[in-house]
């Protein structure tokens, strides 16, 4: 069967440093009414097998999406927003390493899950789909460490 | 509602949740320069990504800190805001509100239950797992165990005699001390740890055991 491509990256410490900035960005988003990983139909509907798939997809909205739309005055924030994004480009490369291997199987499951991420955030203007993105970052590493523990890859 | 003058109070102070094992209780401190007065409180919440911010009518009107929002929030994979404002007499504050709370990552873990068994050198600890609050006590138990799969205990043990301190961490429920001084007071205490982003810990009452006597060298005599 398809062996789950697992990170062995130390999940911790990026959620570490998004703790130390979390409580500033969440206070910039100021739409409560809408959210972007919209959980309960897409992170919370995954099965395991599409664990590496819907990782590698949402490690790419955020490397190639909101991380390049996000704009940050504050320095301390910067350096902090581009900590994680190097770490997420890592763990991104990693995973292209596994579907390179056939190891990251893209069912639809995860492909329409993605869809629906792209779509919230699209609905939003840009800046603010960005800032509400990285301040949901929380509950994808919760996801991430809660779906990628066990033994690396 | 009875209508009141919005602004014409200054806000509620320090509103937070404090969350253990999911118990989740919103607290705030009285309006500045009105610590003392009939002050009364109205509380409302939102489940971040729906639409409108909700009543919750056991913290109207109420005169004390606090209000008890676990039902409300006992989806501990969503998120939420809070809000509280005060009112007297004719006038009322602002709301002053929360940021957003995520059950899953910032409630405290409780400690684990602890039982001791001793003899001469050594000391078996058993640790039961906390609970998830429940709203009724016959509601079926949740272990916290079963929320964070990688929930650890950080193990204290002090010799009372020679003063000093060891720790380890553990994830299984049981735990033998070896290698002990025989006849001496061991005090234990535990705190649960989840690895992840930094969350307050709530360590264990401390309990103390006393090993037992030598059982050879009372045979010489």
């Amino acid at each position: 069967g398809l062996r789950r491509c697992l990170i062995s990256m130390d999940i911790h410490h990026i959620e570490e440093t998004f703790q130390e900035i979390k409580k500033t960005i969440q206070a910039k988003d100021t739409f409560q009414n809408v959210t972007i990983l919209s959980t309960p139909e897409t992170l919370h509907s995954i099965k395991p097998l599409d664990v590496c798939c819907m990782t590698k997809n949402l490690l790419a909205f955020y490397v190639d999406k909101v991380f390049k739309d996000h704009q940050e005055l504050n320095p301390q924030i910067l350096r902090k927003i581009s900590s994680i994004a190097n770490s997420f480009l890592y763990m991104k490369k990693a995973l292209q390493r596994c579907q390179e291997q056939r190891q990251c199987h893209c069912r639809d499951e995860a492909t329409n899950a993605t869809r629906i991420i792209h779509d919230n955030y699209d609905q939003l203007e840009v800046r603010s789909a960005a800032i509400k993105s990285l301040g949901e970052l929380d509950v994808f590493l919760a996801w991430i460490d809660k779906n990628h523990q066990g033994p690396s890859a | 509602a009875v209508l009141c003058i919005s602004g014409g109070l200054p806000k509620p102070t320090n509103i937070t949740f404090l969350s253990i094992n999911m118990r989740n209780i919103l607290q705030w401190s009285p309006p500045e320069g009105l610590q003392g007065t009939e002050v009364t409180y109205t509380v409302q919440y939102f489940i971040y990504g729906q639409k409108k911010w909700l009543n919750k009518s056991e913290c109207r009107n109420i005169s004390r800190t606090c209000c008890d929002l676990s039902v409300e929030t006992s989806d501990y994979e969503h998120q939420y805001y809070a809000k509280v404002k005060a009112i007297w007499e004719t006038n009322c504050s602002k709301w002053a509100e929360t940021g957003r709370f995520y059950p899953f990552l910032e409630t405290q873990i409780g400690p684990p239950g602890i039982a001791l068994t001793t003899d001469e050198r050594s000391i078996s600890i058993v640790l039961t797992a906390p609970e998830k609050w429940k709203r009724n006590p016959e509601d079926s138990s949740l272990s916290m165990q079963q929320i964070y799969s990688n929930l650890k205990y950080n193990v204290s043990v002090y010799n009372t005699q020679s003063n000093r301190t060891w720790s380890q961490y553990v994830t299984n429920h049981t735990l033998v001390l070896s290698w002990l001084e025989p006849d001496t007071l061991y005090c234990v205490h535990v705190e649960s740890f989840v690895p992840g982003p930094p969350r307050l810990a709530r360590p264990s009452e401390k309990l103390c055991v006393r090993t037992l006597k030598d059982q050879t060298s009372a045979v010489k005599v």
